[in-house]
């Protein structure tokens, strides 16, 4: 089989299907005219090497990124195997420093950039090789909403982490250069869900969470990091405190959050901290919460269920997150060609639209857009009324038609950063006085 | 192929060394090692320093988590005790057949077939505000209103444990009274004995081995662990393992380390005390 | 067993049975939330009310959707849960054998199994990875998550053999050595057998805790989840009724194999019954 495959090769004559595509492009490839239009569906792997269909790349992640569909549309289009597979937070993180071969692609958080890059455990991404760089959303490219305010610094910004000077640096570059360190894949701007059937005014500020009108009915979500900022945006919504930076408190600050924490659980504010996904959409489902931090997708399983749940866009802004893929430092030669390709594959629109039905965003919206429908890509971009029923990428019914998006359209919320997920320089202090406010 | 009678015990206990030695032994060096290092916010320093040990001892919290868990522990021993012994002793004295017996034991274990976190996850459902458990209630007019201190609550935490590890407690008593030879207690019985004094003098010491390696059992998995308190409790209740995991999740391994060996010398600490009350090792010999 | 005088029970049986109905329908009562709720319909969670009723979620099960690589991942559970459970007995049968002597070292090796069973199992898992990546050696549910595993239910294991050979009596064997049987012999037909119960306790534990084995898995996993480990992570994102399925047809399944399994020892006990009536004429 492979012999024939060889002469096959060597002669320039071709069989049927997916080998004249792949030579075709091999010239085309070559000539920079090859627009993403008819390249992105099926233009890959744009380059030719007779064992690159041997080549397996694993790459780790969230559940919400690292998405089995993903990878094996990935190893169709390829021609090579992608797997995914899913991991924590913490192992992940703990994985990637005790284990850095074991995995291929690194898929997290902007703010595990803090770690991985010092301790050189990713490489830098050369943007010569990434076609989509101008078309990533300025945000990540450029630190700035398209009309030129800047976005909100506070906490980690992914601009702050995203490039480089050069391959190899253990420290971040103030501005653009040709190396980045993580593709910005998805991200999200968060805020509170409520259950607009059990309250009956409009809840328009963070500080309503500690509302104590809402005593024993509220939520906060239990990992350190973001239950800190969440219950920050209501402390500083309230009036109670200000801060320099919500994404990176000094001793004091979080000692005074804390403070008022330890006092509002006491007080019976908090019905519960919720550590899971599906907790939050139980809570919020059997009415054991109206008001609670909650995640984007939440609240659509919430919705799912025939029960009234609103993501609610406050006057002080949304907590915005995201994530970002990067390939391991001890990828090379083949394999690394390979990431390259998957890299491109990843932004080329099909993973975007993917992601954008369970309401996340890419950070190349126009790609994504070819493989939405017009009345998907209104309602989860535009924030115009949906014409016929929205379904996820599962085929389940979400949103019936003439609903708009929670919040809007992309730059109505992602426009509105008050801060970003974060690593705080005294996270060490933080956790212990987190663990401190649990154990209270 | 006569080996020598005294290599024989060794060869026996090598494939265990084996395995303790390089998946057990090599994480706790390193660990030993680990918690006298110091560390800044990207790595591991490798030094020699006592801080970690010094801030563990010198911070209320610890001893906060340590209260906390321990009281945890032993309400969880009592109550898996008193539940594991009863059902141990009506499955063992009080059913004739052995076929009962075993179907009858093999039905208490049938649950954990299920994994773990999936009946963790059903608790919710089942003592929540709209779970089956308070609408049963209601709806026998027990109360009139939905319970809210059955879930995310102590209560939640402890009934948790209690569903999950009774039947660590349940097979070595089983085990234990299965052993006791009935021409005892049939001798006890003729000679006037009643059933109570039966069971404290001769059911209970005979089963004692079940009963320490039971409770070693319950102790050690409730020491350990820190998912169920951390979802049960909905967060509200910390423990010692739990603080532990936050700080690995941020890489701060040479505290967790420290907390480590403390949790695993206090925790032999307590092994050792309930071994010394019931030598399992000494009857070994006999 | 203790028998008491056949016919009439005493008032204990009838309470103890209470209580032992009482514990069965603790055990089963969150269970029964699992069953009816894998039930639920294609729209509804994974808490009531039951949004419909539909079969939806046995089929995902099956299928690679949004739930995870479930089937993948139960299928390596199982399969590591066996190879802990064999080698988990037939470790700690011959690591008991062996605590019946005097050795040296049997005081550290025994309390480093304690160790063992106390220490944290991220910590486990940590170290067990940093091994494995200085080795060189890449990590796999077979090998690096078995090691885990076996550092965790082999403690269980020991302790328990410790339990049943302090009530074993060395009669049996010193009898059969004195009519002449060999070491092996000795082993087979007397020593094992007798400890059989506690065998498969050691079986049962071995199975479960590795089948439900979370912490001294999540570093060291290699490149494919355990089933706890797709379980939970699952739960950062949309996770669907499909885990009660797994529930409701792992107990499906556990009921049916116990049914055989009693079955047969039934079969067997009653052949065996026969057997003995019919070759010492008028029975024991």
């Amino acid at each position: 089989m492979s012999d024939k495959r060889t002469m096959v090769e060597s002669s320039g004559l071709e069989p049927t299907g997916g080998w004249s595509r792949r030579s075709i492009l091999k010239g085309a490839a070559a000539s920079a005219g090859l627009a993403a239009g008819s390249g992105a569906i099926t233009g890959f792997p744009t380059i030719w090497a007779q064992n690159l269909k041997d080549v397996t790349l694993l790459q780790v992640g969230g559940s919400y990124s690292a998405i089995i569909d993903i990878a094996r549309k990935a190893s169709e289009d390829l021609g090579f195997k992608v797997e995914m597979q899913t991991a924590d937070h913490a192992a992940l993180l703990n994985r990637l420093v005790s284990q850095p071969e074991s995995l291929d692609i690194a898929d997290t958080e902007f703010f595990f950039l803090n770690y991985t890059v010092p301790r050189g455990i990713i490489q830098a991404i050369d943007l010569k090789k990434y076609k989509w760089w101008d078309q990533v959303v300025p945000i990540f490219t450029k630190g700035q909403y398209p009309d030129g305010r800047e976005v909100s610094r506070q906490g980690i910004n992914p601009y702050e982490v995203q490039y480089v000077e050069k391959p190899g640096d253990k420290t971040f570059a103030k501005g653009p250069t040709g190396w980045v360190t993580g593709i910005p894949t998805v991200y999200n701007a968060d805020t509170l869900g409520l259950r607009p059937d059990l309250i009956n005014r409009p809840i328009e500020h963070w500080h309503e969470l500690l509302n104590p009108e809402f005593a024993g009915k509220t939520a906060l979500v239990d990992v350190p990091q973001i239950g800190i900022m969440d219950a920050a945006m209501a402390i500083e919504s309230g009036g109670d405190l200000k801060y320099a930076d919500k994404g990176n408190m000094t001793k004091d600050e979080i000692d005074q959050t804390i403070e008022i924490l330890i006092k509002a659980k006491k007080a019976g504010q908090f019905r519960a901290f919720w550590s899971t996904f599906d907790e939050s959409v139980n809570l919020m489902a059997s009415s054991e919460v109206v008001l609670q931090s909650m995640w984007s997708p939440a609240v659509t399983a919430v919705r799912a269920r025939g029960i009234p749940c609103y993501y609610v866009p406050l006057k002080e802004g949304y907590r915005a997150w995201g994530s970002c893929i990067a390939p391991m430092a001890h990828l090379k030669g083949l394999k690394l060609d390979a990431a390259y390709e998957y890299l491109n594959w990843y932004q080329s629109g099909w993973q975007g639209a993917f992601i954008a039905k369970q309401g996340y965003y890419t950070s190349v919206p126009e790609t994504a857009k070819k493989f939405m429908t017009e009345n998907e890509w209104n309602y989860w971009y535009e924030g115009k009324p949906a014409t016929k029923e929205i379904k996820d990428p599962y085929g389940n019914h979400i949103e019936d038609a003439g609903q708009v998006r929670d919040g809007g359209s992309f730059w109505e919320r992602m426009g509105n950063i008050a801060c970003w997920n974060t690593l705080m320089d005294e996270n060490r202090y933080m956790i212990k006085r987190w663990n401190e406010f649990i154990a209270a | 192929m006569t080996l020598p009678e005294r290599l024989i015990p060794y060869l026996q206990v090598l494939p265990l060394t084996l395995v303790l030695l390089l998946f057990l032994g090599v994480p706790l060096a390193i660990v030993v090692v680990v918690s006298f290092f110091d560390y800044d916010i990207v790595s591991v320093i490798p030094t020699f320093t006592f801080q970690n040990y010094i801030e563990l001892f010198r911070s209320g919290l610890t001893y906060d988590l340590y209260l906390s868990t321990l009281k945890y522990a032993l309400i969880v021993w009592a109550i898996t005790l008193l539940i594991g012994f009863t059902v141990a002793y009506f499955l063992v004295f009080h059913v004739r057949s052995l076929l009962w017996q075993i179907a009858l034991f093999l039905l208490c274990t049938v649950p954990f077939w299920t994994s773990n976190i999936i009946r963790m996850i059903s608790w919710i459902p089942f003592l929540g505000l709209n779970g089956i458990f308070n609408q049963s209630l209601i709806a026998l007019g027990i109360v009139d209103h939905p319970l809210a201190f059955l879930l995310f609550s102590d209560f939640a935490v402890v009934t948790t444990y209690v569903h999950l590890f009774t039947l660590f407690m349940i097979v070595p008593i089983f085990n234990a009274m299965a052993r006791i030879d009935p021409a005892i207690i049939e001798a006890a019985r003729d000679g006037g004995a009643s059933g109570f004094r039966i069971l404290t003098t001769i059911v209970i010491p005979l089963s004692k081995t079940g009963i320490a390696l039971g409770s070693i059992f319950v102790i050690a998995l409730v020491m350990g662990d820190f998912f169920v308190v951390k979802i049960m409790s909905g967060g509200q209740s910390g423990n010692v393992v739990f603080a532990m995991s936050n700080e690995i999740a941020m890489l701060q391994y040479p505290p967790a380390a420290a907390s480590a060996v403390v949790l695993i010398v206090i925790v032999s600490l307590m092994v050792a005390a309930i071994l010394k009350i019931v030598d399992v090792r000494r009857e070994l010999a006999g | 067993m203790a028998e008491m005088r056949s016919g009439r029970r005493p008032w204990t049986f009838y309470a103890l049975a209470a209580f032992f109905t009482l514990f069965v329908l603790f055990l089963y009562g969150p269970m029964s939330a699992i069953y009816i709720l894998s039930f639920q319909g294609p729209n509804g969670g994974l808490t009531f009310p039951l949004n419909g009723v539909s079969l939806k979620w046995f089929y995902a099960l099956f299928q690679q959707q949004r739930t995870g690589d479930i089937a993948g991942s139960f299928a390596r559970s199982i399969a590591l849960a066996l190879i802990v459970l064999i080698l988990t007995v037939v470790i700690s049968v011959m690591a008991g054998l062996a605590f019946r002597r005097r050795f040296l070292g049997a005081g550290v090796i025994f309390y480093m199994a304690i160790a063992s069973l106390i220490m944290p199992g991220l910590l486990v898992s940590l170290g067990i990875g940093l091994m494995f990546q200085f080795l060189g050696i890449g990590t796999n549910w077979y090998t690096s998550a078995l090691g885990a595993h076996l550092t965790w239910t082999l403690p269980f294991g020991l302790l328990i053999m410790f339990a049943v050979f302090s009530r074993f009596n060395r009669a049996y064997e010193e009898a059969a050595r004195d009519l002449g049987a060999s070491d092996w012999a000795i082993l087979w037909t007397i020593v094992l057998p007798i400890l059989l119960p506690g065998m498969i306790a050691v079986a049962l534990f071995g199975f479960t805790l590795s089948y439900d084995e979370f912490p001294r898995t999540s570093i060291a996993v290699g490149p494919s989840n355990t089933l706890p480990l797709e379980i939970w992570n699952m739960t950062t994102n949309v996770t669907s009724p499909a885990l009660y399925a797994i529930g409701t047809v792992t107990t499906a399944v556990s009921f049916l194999v116990i049914a055989l399994a009693l079955g047969s020892i039934a079969l067997i006990q009653r052949r065996r019954t026969r057997r003995v009536l019919q070759t010492s004429e008028g029975g024991r």
